[in-house]
């Protein structure tokens, strides 16, 4: 019995699940002036994440998947896990290095498919998840543009509904180290067991 | 048996193996941070400052100048604020530079070597970030003295000439020597968003020269404020200041906290 239930949570249900294209991005913030310290830099579309789900040649009903986010700062590096990784600091570096947290993300598309749609978010610690559509939900076919969509489709199809702008914004204040700080976001689509 | 256990195992060594075969992709976004220490300090100022005395009453009382700088200060990190006197070094080192000697200049009591921290100053803001000195002042936030009274709780700092900062026996205008991190410095911020009618970000500095009569500049004093530099007790009883145009310097230097 435990062997047979193991071997159903591995079934797969759908034919592909992949970012278009998947390639590595960057995102520069410099922050030089007083006025993008107090003010902060925001770059809206930093990324743009676009899904193609394409369910089995013979159509399984269950085929289904999730969207989440997970903060990496390199902990091999030292780096504490509330942290930034730090590459290198100016000045004599007596003050607190940036948190994690200062980190905002935000997730939207036209269909506001994600309940987190439009709100900036924070993570607090190395690999910490945010999920933008949550893994195990009931099925949300396609078309239906509302929140959590997690069938079968494209964004060439339902550009709405699996294509998702990502903005990333930063306040850091005056409360960091000056230096250059580094963070890694990931992206991880998965079909529903 | 045997063959029933070998399919058990074979069943679960499937199920193991295949717990992670979901479909999955990836990308990444890799979020590169610039913090460049920024340290402004916005500073209006006339070009000169002129301070003539041409009566005996401005030898008495002196000359004060109200609220003729203002520095504004924009900081990403803490920092230490102080001012110092220079001067090109025409009469020496720590001394006013002598540009025109009235009269005949040859009156042997008479010094052109006017002390650099013979010139006053008083800002209009303590000092908020300087528990940690151990001299007598720690900034320039007192009154100006009455006439009479000498002191050095106003004197500039004055380092030979030079710019370096002061030690925790001198003043500061904002912050202290040191990176204790308790009671040395005054953290990152800007007067861009300080309300109110004080801030630790802006600060209104008056300048006072009381030369006294006969003009020995009485409130002439040592960084410390404890060994007064007037004309008399550098030189001899009897000497006074040598008529004449002088003109020296006020450096403002803002620099992370050290």
């Amino acid at each position: 019995m435990l062997s047979f239930s193991l071997v159903t949570q591995a079934q797969l249900h759908c034919g592909l699940v992949s970012f278009e294209p998947n390639t590595s991005e960057s995102a520069m913030l410099t922050f030089d002036t007083p006025a993008k310290y107090q003010g902060g830099i925001t770059i809206n579309g930093a990324t743009r994440l676009k899904i193609r789900v394409n369910n089995k040649n013979i159509v399984d009903p269950l085929c289904s998947w999730n969207l989440t986010m997970l903060i990496d700062n390199n902990p091999g590096a030292g780096t504490p896990i509330s942290e930034w990784e730090k590459l290198i600091l100016y000045g004599n570096g007596l003050g607190q290095n940036p948190l994690i947290q200062s980190l905002e993300i935000r997730i939207r598309n036209a269909c506001s498919t994600s309940p987190n749609d439009g709100i900036y978010q924070t993570f607090t610690l190395n690999t910490d998840i945010i999920d933008i559509i949550a893994p195990l939900l009931p099925i949300t076919p396609a078309g239906s543009c509302t929140n959590n969509v997690n069938g079968p489709g494209d964004y060439i199809g339902n550009y709405d509904e699996f294509h998702f702008d990502i903005d990333i914004r930063v306040i850091p204040k005056f409360a960091f180290n000056p230096g250059v700080f580094q963070l890694n976001l990931r992206f991880h689509l998965e079909e529903n067991p | 048996m045997k063959r029933i256990s070998y399919v058990v195992v074979a069943l679960l060594l499937f199920g193991a193996t295949s717990v992670k075969a979901q479909l999955i992709d990836e990308k990444d976004v890799t979020i590169t941070m610039d913090l460049q220490p920024v340290l402004q300090l916005d500073m209006t100022t006339p070009d000169q400052i002129e301070f003539v005395f041409d009566n005996i009453n401005e030898y008495y009382a002196g000359i004060t100048h109200y609220g003729a700088t203002i520095l504004k200060v924009s900081s990403t990190v803490s920092w230490d604020l102080y001012a110092v006197g220079r001067s090109s070094g025409t009469n020496g080192a720590g001394f006013w530079d002598q540009q025109i000697d009235y009269g005949s200049g040859n009156n042997a009591n008479a010094i052109p070597n006017l002390p650099l921290s013979l010139l006053e100053l008083k800002q209009s803001q303590a000092n908020a970030g300087a528990t940690a000195h151990t001299g007598t002042y720690s900034d320039y936030s007192s009154a100006f003295t009455p006439t009479g009274t000498a002191s050095g709780q106003n004197s500039l700092y004055v380092n030979a000439g030079t710019n370096t900062p002061p030690t925790l026996a001198g003043k500061y205008i904002g912050g202290h020597a040191g990176v204790t991190g308790i009671g040395d410095f005054l953290p990152g911020g800007s007067y861009l968003t300080q309300t109110g009618t004080t801030s630790n970000y802006y600060y209104s500095i008056d300048y006072r020269i009381l030369p006294g009569l006969p003009a020995i500049f009485p409130n002439a004093y040592s960084a410390d404020g404890a060994t007064a530099q007037d004309i008399v007790t550098a030189n001899v009883a009897g000497n006074y200041a040598e008529p004449g145009v002088y003109t020296m310097y006020v450096q403002y230097i803002l620099l992370e906290d050290q």
